[in-house]
């Protein structure tokens, strides 16, 4: 039996947060969501007090990853997820606005899963987060050892 | 300057020592042969005086002895004085003193022989003693003693002037060695001056090389500061166009997003409106008063609905442009971030290329594109394709509606640089736009094509990247020409 897959959606921007979410509720995902605004926080969810990550082993994540946020890069977020033996497994999700080729070669080099350019079109968004809804109905969540 | 006078002087010198030297030593060569001719001349009167004492003394034993070997001696010596004597006179006839000396001892050797000859005459005759008186007679007489004395004065002059012209033959050796002396000395002199000259000048122009070199390295240096300033400056505002479009992004997504956020809701309550509508219609029906009532709800309601859907449709539409621009400036400042390549080009391969991508607009603007010779070139492929499929965009779009487009690309090489242009027959550029079309987002003329107002300025910015210039010679309704100045070998600076 697969454990219930936790997104945690790290996005410093309040409204793409919250249109991020709906979108995704609107492709009939209801798995829980949990926000950061900043890096800090997250990384602090992610690696715990001692920074071994060792409370999500056997969990299942998937993680929206936006990569401008105001005190660290998400980029390193990315970087520590992807080299740390507990965390590496989940998927990570790029959304973010920069649409720079070298930036995008850069997290697919460090590991990242999915890279979405966030599209000032609305319908582009909202489908390319519907798509990920059917990403999540594919997920293969590492079983709880 | 001064090296050629050096020169010039100890040439003269040497002339000068040369010519002295060649002249004296031959004045000695001819002071040593009158030196010569005077010891010839003491010689000549010895040898006179010799004859006429063996005369003297030949008749002196004839008459004692009356031996005819005698008198066969004095004979022989007798015949040659005469020719003595005319030897010393050719030898002497030179000199006044000596010739007048000569004519002297002339009469007096002529009196003698006259003696001579009458003694001969006596003893021949058995007349001793007359001979004997006459010889008496000439002792006593001075014929002799004038020879004597005449020879005596004769020698004494030659022997002053045998002093006389050693001392001067010695005076032109001396001056000869003198002079050359002297002339060997200035030479050495002025070649000495020569030299420290040189080496003044040489290291004068070492020091001068010194300090070229210094003040290049110097020049090298601040040019390399500059130019690194300038670099720093270019990536400080690229990087800041680049984060400001980037981070005007973001929130622009949320607008657009919430907009169509709204546009559902507005969906969602004019739906809600209409089912309240329906509900409240069910529950209290009016037929009487409704007649009006009914129609006028349901039309303020499609007026509200539409209002909204205007209101939106102008922010989306907004939006949408200020996407477009922000896009185009991201896509600016990633152009001025790409590393260039120079690679050597054939321009008429590239053109040919462009015109073979455009050439269905072409055919649609019933345009005909014309291509000329165009000098190859060393630089950026990528960034001159868009340079001249812009330009050549351009052309076909901006034509004359109704005429059909004459477009033709040219181009030559002009110290050391290409100028390529491109020029059409289209509807031209009022010459008060020219600089404003080379402006981001500006654009001139009819606004009847879609555009951003983007293609020249970006052209504009990768020509000065590729170290050239661009400008345009234009009319209203009479074409318009835009030339662009490409170094031919672009020397490509890593950054």
């Amino acid at each position: 039996m697969n454990a219930p897959v936790t997104i945690i959606m790290i996005e410093d921007d309040e409204g793409h947060a919250r249109l991020i979410e709906r979108n995704i509720r609107r492709s009939g995902v209801n798995n829980e969501i949990v926000p950061f605004r900043n890096g800090t926080d997250a990384m602090h969810y992610l690696f715990g007090k001692d920074g071994s990550g060792v409370q999500h082993d056997g969990q299942a994540l998937l993680i929206l990853l936006d990569l401008n946020l105001p005190d660290m890069t998400g980029i390193e977020i990315l970087r520590q997820v992807k080299t740390n033996k507990y965390l590496k497994s989940a998927p990570v999700v790029v959304l973010t606005t920069t649409d720079d080729s070298q930036e995008i070669k850069r997290c697919y080099e460090l590991g990242c899963n999915v890279y979405i350019t966030k599209p000032v079109n609305y319908e582009s968004f909202a489908n390319a987060i519907r798509q990920l809804g059917l990403f999540f109905s594919v997920i293969q969540v590492p079983s709880a050892a | 300057m001064g090296q050629i006078l050096l020169l010039a002087a100890g040439f003269l010198v040497l002339v000068v020592v040369s010519a002295t030297s060649v002249l004296y030593v031959s004045k000695s060569r001819e002071d040593e042969g009158w030196v010569v001719h005077t010891i010839e001349v003491e010689n000549q009167t010895n040898a006179l005086l010799l004859e006429i004492r063996r005369a003297e003394s030949a008749a002196r034993g004839y008459l004692l002895t009356s031996d005819p070997d005698f008198l066969r001696d004095h004979r022989e010596a007798a015949a040659l004085i005469l020719p003595e004597l005319d030897k010393l006179k050719e030898l002497t006839h030179d000199n006044p003193d000596q010739v007048e000396n000569l004519k002297r001892l002339r009469s007096a050797i002529e009196t003698r022989l006259d003696q001579f000859s009458r003694e001969m005459t006596f003893v021949k005759h058995g007349e001793p003693a007359r001979a004997t008186a006459l010889v008496s007679e000439a002792a006593a007489g001075d014929t002799s003693s004038t020879i004597r004395s005449v020879a005596d004065a004769m020698r004494r002059e030659e022997t002053r002037l045998f002093e006389l012209r050693v001392a001067n033959a010695d005076r032109s050796q001396r001056l000869a060695s003198a002079v050359t002396i002297a002339g060997s000395g200035l030479v050495v002199v002025l070649a000495g001056i020569s030299m420290f000259l040189l080496r003044r000048s040489a290291r004068e122009r070492d020091d001068a090389e010194a300090r070229l070199r210094d003040s290049n390295i110097n020049l090298e240096a601040t040019v390399d500061e500059r130019t690194a300033d300038l670099r720093e400056a270019n990536d400080e505002i690229q990087r800041f166009a680049y984060i400001v479009s980037h981070d005007l992004r973001s929130p622009l997504v949320n607008i657009m997003g919430f907009t169509s956020e709204l546009e559902e809701l507005r969906g969602d309550i004019f739906r809600r409106i209409a089912a309240l509508r329906g509900a409240a219609a069910v529950a209290a029906p009016v037929p009487a008063m409704a007649g009006d009532a009914d129609a006028l709800p349901e039309d303020k309601d499609r007026q509200l609905s539409e209002d909204f859907s205007e209101a939106l449709a102008f922010i989306k539409s907004s939006i949408g442009k200020m996407d477009r621009l922000i896009t185009a400036i991201l896509n600016l400042t990633r152009e001025g971030r790409r590393q260039f390549e120079p690679v050597r080009i054939d321009m008429r391969e590239l053109i040919e290329a462009i015109v073979t991508t455009l050439a269905h607009q072409a055919a649609e603007a019933q345009a005909e594109i014309n291509i000329a010779p165009i000098p190859q070139i060393e630089s950026d492929r990528l960034a001159l394709e868009q340079i001249f499929s812009n330009l050549i965009d351009n052309a076909i779009k901006y034509l004359k509606p109704g005429v059909p487009g004459k477009i033709s690309v040219r181009g030559r090489t002009k110290l050391g640089f290409a100028v390529i242009e491109v020029a059409d027959n289209g509807r031209g550029i009022d010459p008060r736009d020219h600089q404003r079309i080379f402006e981001l987002f500006r654009r001139a003329g009819n606004q009847d094509k879609p555009g951003q107002g983007i293609g020249l300025a970006h052209v504009r910015a990768l020509v000065r990247r590729l170290g050239g210039t661009m400008s345009v010679s234009s009319e209203l309704n009479s074409g318009s020409t835009f030339v662009v100045t490409l170094p031919v070998n672009w020397r490509f600076e890593r950054e």
